[in-house]
């Protein structure tokens, strides 16, 4: 069955947050003041009021005082989000992701009781995943194992009481500024490499050895290229209790990715609200803007570029959605309705193209205000460009979906 | 067909090589990153430039300046460019108006301006012509609607002219010491017929600088708001006729449209080198899954794509140069002013993509020149622009538009 009808609950939800967007996000974010510094710091008062608004907690089930929304509803919602400010949206999908996989899947019975009410009662409890995407750069490898891997791990110890001890560092996490809890990946058996011995920790922020670090800066010789918030983590002999532990010891239930993947068409769904601002915000422009003779969206050139826009973008959402609807339904693809393919890479992959190239489109009918630091458009274009030069962007994901294509099966590292 | 360089040009070509790699280099990043609209801007670096006569290229000999001839001034605007793109702009769009000044200006306004020009390692030249509600307009004047275009309104009083208005954008604005201001002075007609252009000194009474335009690429170059309250120019700074504005620039070689076609497209020229030269060394010191990035084929095909588009524009900039100091017009300055964008951006957008996000940072000279190429859109590029070009094409007679950013 096709149907892409939206129930009255997504689109009222999607109505009320469009409004918060426009009354309450977009006069703090677009401000001509804030959007000139090449700094500029997470709006934290705006991402409490949507946590009180119940967007932290998107996709937590309604049992665990959610909004119970699956991965389409969650896309729907970030977009408008998105459209707004792309950091808010990040920031509260990482948490509303993390807490559906801990609260609604993965803690037992007692570590629910332990952990839920602190987080479900605080609108300012962020959650973090402090560990790397196993299929990060993999496509590199295309078509061959997989390379040593060097980059940075955690790694625990079991202590005699049972409880772990970790060490190590990451140099970027997302949320890590904000985390009350972290969600972290360790190494716990040495012995094993890749996803096999792996194991999953709850640490709270106020454990002894764990120290959030700076964050990435705008300025300098490398500058900050990521959505959200973020900066490094170190734990050094940092010790939780046994109950901490998430699932099995050796056998991370995050290790394969999956949580990481389920994120992805949402992250996208944030990629295409920046585009539709900039899309929108031309289209209002070149209604009103006289050259030429006439209001500029009435000539040919202004008109094929909005078109332009407008193919990319609807693309884009049908994608995205048809990757979190696949997710939302895995039986799509045993039963042979959707393809066994990568179908959130190819999501992720075409948005951030189709988003840049919208980006660009639409501050070129800005002519020289496209370029002019006191208005929006150069910042859509900016984030546009971080979501399409990312790590998880580049020709590495187009090699993964081009093994996929292959039914290439990667061997173990050596 | 001969390629090679004449002693004159080789000069020119190494002077800027290294005054671009020891000089520029080292400060672009760091003036990028000031905040602000004015802050980025440097004077000893424009005092330095000046003194190995990168300020005043253009000058005729006759005149004392270096007199270098089109193919030089693009060679040196590219080797400058490659150490930093705007400051590169800083120094050429000071030839634009050298150009004209020689070509248009009474014996008199020579005196009276290209001297002071000459002698002082600071003094910068810009041309107002943009408005909030006249930019495409007076590029490409619709032929429907007489009044558009600029309005800043020039009257007639006695040995004066009493202006009143704004520009906006305007290059060098904040730092400039003389300005070509087109005004209106005759409101019933076209810009063609109704727009008189005028030489006003920064000391002209009831002239002022207005907002300093703070942008995200091209930080260094200077842009920013003029304001005119009743400001007085002695009828001896009109430049041409009254109602000549557009004959000031339309067709010829030596100032207004086709240097500026020329300059743009010679600039990016030398950020393509510049993102070629960062992507092949990044390429070659660099891997991934335990191979350096030069042997991935898919990073193989990103640089010799980049070095296609390259040397094309490359091999493009350098005939319209040629064409110019034959004194041949052509399209051509229009169109390799509008490839120069297609291959600026698409080049700088490949040295960023060979590069990567590494640990959700980026490197920050990547970023910069992806910022300054999207300067090219509308400047270069944006569909008046390549409207223009066709116009050129059609072998329609062009309705003069007015440029020269």
């Amino acid at each position: 069955m096709y149907d892409l009808h939206l129930t009255p609950e997504q689109l009222e939800f999607r109505d009320t947050v469009r409004d918060f967007v426009e009354n309450e996000i977009k006069p703090a974010a677009l401000h001509p003041d804030r959007l000139q510094p090449f700094e500029k710091p997470l709006l934290n008062d705006l991402v409490d009021k949507a946590s009180q608004m119940g967007l932290r907690t998107l996709a937590l089930s309604e049992d665990a005082g959610g909004a119970g929304a699956d991965g389409l509803t969650s896309c729907i919602v970030l977009e408008e989000l998105a459209a707004g400010d792309v950091d808010i949206a990040a920031v509260l999908h990482h948490t509303s992701l993390l807490a559906h996989a801990l609260f609604d899947q993965l803690l037992t019975a007692s570590q629910r009781a332990q952990f839920l009410p602190k987080f479900a009662e605080d609108d300012r409890c962020h959650l973090a995943f402090a560990g790397r995407d196993p299929g990060a750069g993999l496509g590199w490898s295309y078509h061959r194992a997989p390379a040593a891997e060097g980059g940075a791990e955690l790694a625990a110890k079991k202590q005699s009481n049972g409880d772990w001890l970790i060490t190590g560092s990451l140099p970027f996490v997302a949320n890590a500024p904000i985390a009350k809890v972290f969600v972290v990946q360790v190494r716990s058996d040495a012995k094993k490499t890749g996803a096999s011995g792996m194991s999953t920790l709850l640490v709270p922020r106020d454990a002894a050895g764990l120290a959030v670090g700076d964050s990435p800066e705008a300025t300098g010789p490398a500058i900050r290229w990521h959505q959200g918030t973020g900066a490094s983590v170190t734990f050094k002999d940092c010790r939780v209790p046994a109950d901490h532990l998430v699932g099995k010891e050796g056998q991370s239930p995050l290790a394969d990715g999956m949580l990481l993947a389920h994120g992805v068409p949402q992250m996208a769904a944030i990629n295409l609200g920046l585009g539709r601002a900039a899309y929108e915000a031309a289209v209002d422009y070149t209604k009103i803007r006289r050259q030429g003779g006439r209001n500029i969206i009435e000539h040919q050139a202004i008109g094929g570029k909005l078109a332009d826009c407008a193919i990319r973008l609807e693309l884009a959402r049908n994608m995205i959605w048809k990757a979190a609807w696949a997710f939302d339904h895995p039986d799509a693809v045993a039963d042979r309705s959707l393809p066994g393919l990568p179908l959130h890479t190819i999501a992720r992959v075409y948005t951030a193209e189709a988003v840049n190239e919208v980006t660009l489109l639409a501050a070129e009918c800005f002519g020289a205000m496209g370029v002019m630091r006191d208005m929006p458009l150069q910042k859509y274009v900016h984030d546009g460009f971080v979501f399409a030069h990312a790590e998880e962007t580049d020709d590495a994901a187009k090699l993964g979906i081009a093994e996929a294509v292959a039914g290439y099966e990667r061997p173990l590292a050596a | 067909m001969d390629f090679s360089l004449n002693e004159e040009q080789r000069h020119w070509q190494m002077e800027s090589r290294k005054f671009s790699d020891e000089e520029l280099r080292p400060l672009s990043l760091k003036r990028d990153q000031i905040e602000g609209g004015f802050e980025p801007w440097n004077w000893e670096i424009i005092e330095k430039g000046s003194r190995l006569g990168f300020r005043t290229l253009a000058v005729p000999k006759e005149w004392g300046g270096p007199g270098a001839d089109f193919v030089s001034q693009a060679l040196v605007m590219a080797e400058l460019a490659r150490g930093d793109s705007a400051m590169s702009k800083a120094f050429s769009q000071n030839w634009k108006w050298s150009h004209l000044i020689a070509a248009a200006c009474t014996e008199d306004q020579k005196e009276r301006f290209l001297k002071p020009f000459l002698a002082n390692h600071r003094y910068v030249m810009g041309r107002g012509i943009t408005e909030p509600n006249a930019g495409s307009d007076n590029r490409l004047p619709p032929e429907d609607d007489p009044k558009a275009g600029f309005r800043l309104r020039a009257e007639r009083k006695g040995d004066e002219w009493i202006l009143n208005g704004e520009k906006c954008f305007i290059a060098n604005g904040s730092v400039g010491s003389l300005f070509f201001v087109d005004a209106r002075t005759n409101p019933e007609a076209n810009i063609k017929q109704g727009g008189t252009l005028f030489m006003v000194p920064k000391s002209t009474p009831g002239f002022r600088i207005g907002k300093v335009f703070n942008k995200r690429g091209w930080r260094f170059y200077q842009n920013a708001e003029l304001i005119f309250e009743d400001a007085r120019v002695p009828h001896a700074n009109v430049v041409g006729n009254v109602g000549g504005a557009a004959a000031t620039s339309k067709g010829d070689n030596t100032g207004g449209d086709l240097f500026g076609d020329l300059e743009l497209a010679a600039n990016a020229l030398g950020v393509c080198d510049d993102a070629v030269g960062m992507a092949m060394a990044f390429s070659r010191s660099h891997k991934r899954a335990g191979r350096y990035l030069f042997e991935h084929q898919m990073v193989q095909l990103k640089l010799t794509e980049m070095h296609a588009l390259t040397e094309a524009l490359r091999s493009f900039v350098m005939r319209v140069a040629w064409l110019h100091d034959r004194k041949e017009t052509s399209a051509n300055a229009g169109l390799v002013m509008n490839y120069s964008c297609d291959v600026i951006q698409r080049v700088t957008r490949l040295n960023m993509t060979v590069h990567g996000a590494e640990g959700c940072l980026m490197n920050a000279r990547v970023d910069k020149l992806v910022r300054d190429a999207m300067v090219w859109t509308h400047l270069a590029a944006d569909t008046v622009q390549r409207m223009k070009s066709f116009r050129k094409l059609s072998g329609k007679k062009a309705s003069a538009g007015i440029s020269g950013d």
